[in-house]
């Protein structure tokens, strides 16, 4: 499904090195965990398979789902199939979430190859989607996150998962900001939708949201490379005993 | 060198423009209407223009408007016609509808089936009556020496237009009011005045369509008066070819507890200037002044706004938006007086404009004059090209580009359309963004 190989990523201005090599390989189905430290480049990763501008890449290559990700652009990504949960949505004041929706889904149902949904059953699937993750009918009538808590907007990034139906969605910190019920809700929401053919990169800082959403693996994002990979267990060992002692290991390894 | 300089500065000086409408004023005034207090308040406007003279390179006010050159190239291409919008809007919105020819009404004044209270006239014809409320109010609220346009349509105008409501009069339906026909050579100068008495309410519409064949240069003032305590609301949507060129000045004077509020949308046109000048001059009024520009080709359009808060415990809001694209210009100058008396003053400015194309350019210059020390005021101005994180955002839903910008272009603009009440008129305005931001 993807698979990043020694993936060198700076910021196109200022020439900062961000990612160092990054190799990670996620097959259809599975559920990828990816934690580390602030600033380590969670988030770097997240955006420049996303398709953002601003970043140079240096080295290395993505494939998705066999085709070479790093030449598409953004929204032809999206096309294909590839979901970023923002770890900070954008508000768009102005613009209506079912106008803004209706356009995705068209857009994304049109390079798949399937029909163009009716009035009736776009608003059914908007309806049923929002179900998915509780969020509150009516934000659905409000232009795209614009005042929504913080929580409401990951929410609302999840909703949106769901009506794109993609084949990989990254989610980036899509707990933080969520109460002990909504990350239950939203958690839930996931695991709905995961299936054989789906498969999910999830950045978190915590393991609680691993508790719900059980990860085949997970990885350590630290300075730019993943420098250790293990099961569902990892996360456990990370949440108790920090991030210092993989820095030493690493430390001494380099 | 020099001498070559002083030749061009003197044939310049022998053309100046300046003198053609001071000849054409000179012929009109011999036979003026109007009684003694108009004609002379014109000979006084006519002074004021003579000694202002149209905008230098020089003049300030008008640094980023070459609109002197447009008079010039009006007065020498002038050519007797007729012209008429071929989009009459607003058409099946209920209200009160006016046609005006030459910025005078064509239909005449209006005495039977309006509403009571609600007189349309003509200003000749309320000269007429001695107590009048032309006598009242008309050049009441303009300021001559402020601007050598309003000076000069002042001057020159014979006749106009004038709504009045009595006092506590609700007019329910809108006045609508198409400026749909033009028949001069080159220049048409026309005066409104609309005065709503103590506690009445009024809504006026105004559309100027788009003309087809030729140039029109229009230079108009209006003048508002709202009483103590009434409420009026105003809309304007201008919409002319790209050979037109468009002065509008505007005066509102407020009474004590009044509210008004203006939408001033200019979506055509080549050269566009607004001079728009609120006197909230009492206290505990409300003023809503709201615009949306869109400039495209090689247009020009220029907002001039000046609120000027002289009592205490007034509240004004400022939002203008502007897109400007091609080659086209846009100039924002805002400017928000609160005297020393006027404490408690609330006064908002917003002014954000977005740029879509390298060679169009927006000039917005944000002023903020406060003399009063208890005041909540503030202002803003931004200009720049759509947000980044924002186009990004919808693209990662998998939004083309064009796509993406559209949305948030009219996201942008719609803002200030929402603030028009009436409802068929903004269906129409999403509808024209839309044509106007994808080139349909
Ligand atoms: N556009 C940019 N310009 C300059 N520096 C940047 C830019 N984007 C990211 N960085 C830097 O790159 C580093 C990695 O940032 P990134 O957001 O990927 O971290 P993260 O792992 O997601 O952190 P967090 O856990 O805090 O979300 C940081 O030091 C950040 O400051
Ligand atoms: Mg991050």
């Amino acid at each position: 499904m993807l698979s990043v190989k020694n993936l060198h990523v700076s910021i196109e201005e200022e020439g900062t090195k961000i990612l160092r090599g990054i190799n990670l390989t996620v097959n259809a189905g599975e559920v990828h965990a990816i934690m580390g430290p602030n600033g380590s480049g969670k988030s770097t990763l997240a955006s420049v398979l996303a398709g953002k501008d601003g970043y140079s890449i240096d080295e290395g290559s993505v494939s998705f789902d066999g085709a070479d990700l790093l030449e598409m652009a953004a929204d032809e990504r999206a096309r294909e199939g590839l979901f970023l949960a923002f770890q900070y949505p954008v508000e768009l004041p102005g613009v209506s979430t079912a106008n803004f929706l209706k356009q995705a889904v068209k857009s994304v149902r049109e390079h798949r190859g399937l029909d163009e949904l009716s009035a009736g059953d776009f608003l059914k699937m908007m309806k049923e989607k929002a179900e998915l993750v509780l969020l509150d009918p009516s934000l659905k009538s409000r232009s795209v996150n614009e005042g929504f808590s913080g929580g409401e907007k990951k929410r609302n990034e999840i909703f949106q998962l769901a009506m794109l139906d993609p084949k990989l969605a990254i989610l980036d910190e899509t707990d933080s900001g969520l109460d002990i019920d909504a990350l239950r809700i939203v958690a839930d929401g996931v695991n709905t939708l995961r299936n054989p053919d789906r498969s999910f990169v999830i950045i978190t800082h915590y393991q609680r949201l691993l508790e719900f959403i059980v990860p085949d693996f997970v990885h350590v994002l630290l300075e730019g490379r993943i420098v250790l990979s293990g099961g569902k267990e990892l996360a456990l060992e990370l949440e108790e005993k920090g991030y210092d002692w993989i820095k030493e290991t690493h430390a001494q390894l380099t | 060198m020099s001498d070559q300089n002083q030749m061009i500065e003197t044939s310049r000086n022998s053309e100046r423009p300046e003198s053609h409408f001071l000849k054409e004023f000179d012929l009109l005034v011999e036979n003026a209407a109007g009684g003694t207090a108009w004609i002379e308040h014109r000979h006084q406007a006519v002074k004021a223009f003579s000694s202002l003279g149209f905008p230098t390179k020089k003049t300030e006010s008008y640094k980023y408007t070459p609109i002197t050159k447009r008079v010039k190239s009006t007065l020498s291409n002038a050519v007797e016609s007729e012209m008429r919008t071929s989009n009459r809007a607003f058409g099946d919105v209920s209200g009160i509808h006016l046609d005006t020819s030459n910025g005078v009404l064509s239909t005449g004044p209006l005495a039977t089936s309006l509403p009571k209270g609600l007189t349309i006239t003509t200003l000749q014809e309320e000269a007429k009556r001695e107590n009048g409320v032309l006598h009242e109010h008309l050049s009441g609220a303009i300021v001559l020496d402020r601007d050598p346009f309003s000076a000069l349509a002042a001057a020159l105008t014979e006749d106009g237009i004038l709504i009045h409501v009595a006092t506590g009069a609700h007019i329910e339906q809108p006045i609508v009011i198409h400026h749909d026909r033009i028949a001069a050579a080159g220049f048409v100068q026309s005066r409104f005045l609309i005065v709503a008495d103590a506690g009445s309410t009024l809504r006026i519409i105004e559309h100027f369509g788009h003309l087809d064949a030729g140039s029109a240069f229009e230079n108009r003032v209006t003048e508002i008066i709202v009483g103590e305590g009434a409420n009026l609301d105003h809309v304007l949507v201008y919409e002319r070819s790209e050979e037109a060129t468009f002065v509008n000045a505007l005066f509102v004077e407020q009474g004590e507890g009044s509210i008004f509020k203006t939408n001033n949308i200019t979506i055509g046109g080549g050269v566009v200037r607004n001079n728009l000048n609120f006197l909230p001059n009492a206290e505990n009024c409300e003023t809503h002044l709201n615009g949306l520009y869109i400039a495209r080709g090689a247009s020009h359009v220029d907002n001039h706004t000046l609120v000027d808060h002289a009592k205490p415990n007034c509240y004004s809001n400022e939002l203008f938006k502007g897109i400007v694209a091609d080659t086209a210009t846009g100039v924002f100058n805002g400017k928000v007086l609160v005297r020393q008396d006027a404490q408690k003053t609330n006064a908002y400015q917003s002014s954000k404009s977005i740029l879509l194309d390298r060679r169009a350019r927006i000039f917005a210059k944000p002023e903020l004059v406060i003399y009063a020390d208890d005041v909540k005021c503030s202002h803003g101005a931004t200009t720049g090209e759509l947000d980044d994180e924002a186009l990004f955002y919808l693209r990662s839903r998998g939004l083309r580009p064009d796509a993406a910008r559209l949305l948030l272009l009219e996201a942008f603009a719609r803002d200030v359309i929402d603030l028009v009440e009436v409802e068929d008129m903004r269906e129409y305005l999403y509808d024209r963004l839309h044509q106007l931001l994808t080139n349909e």
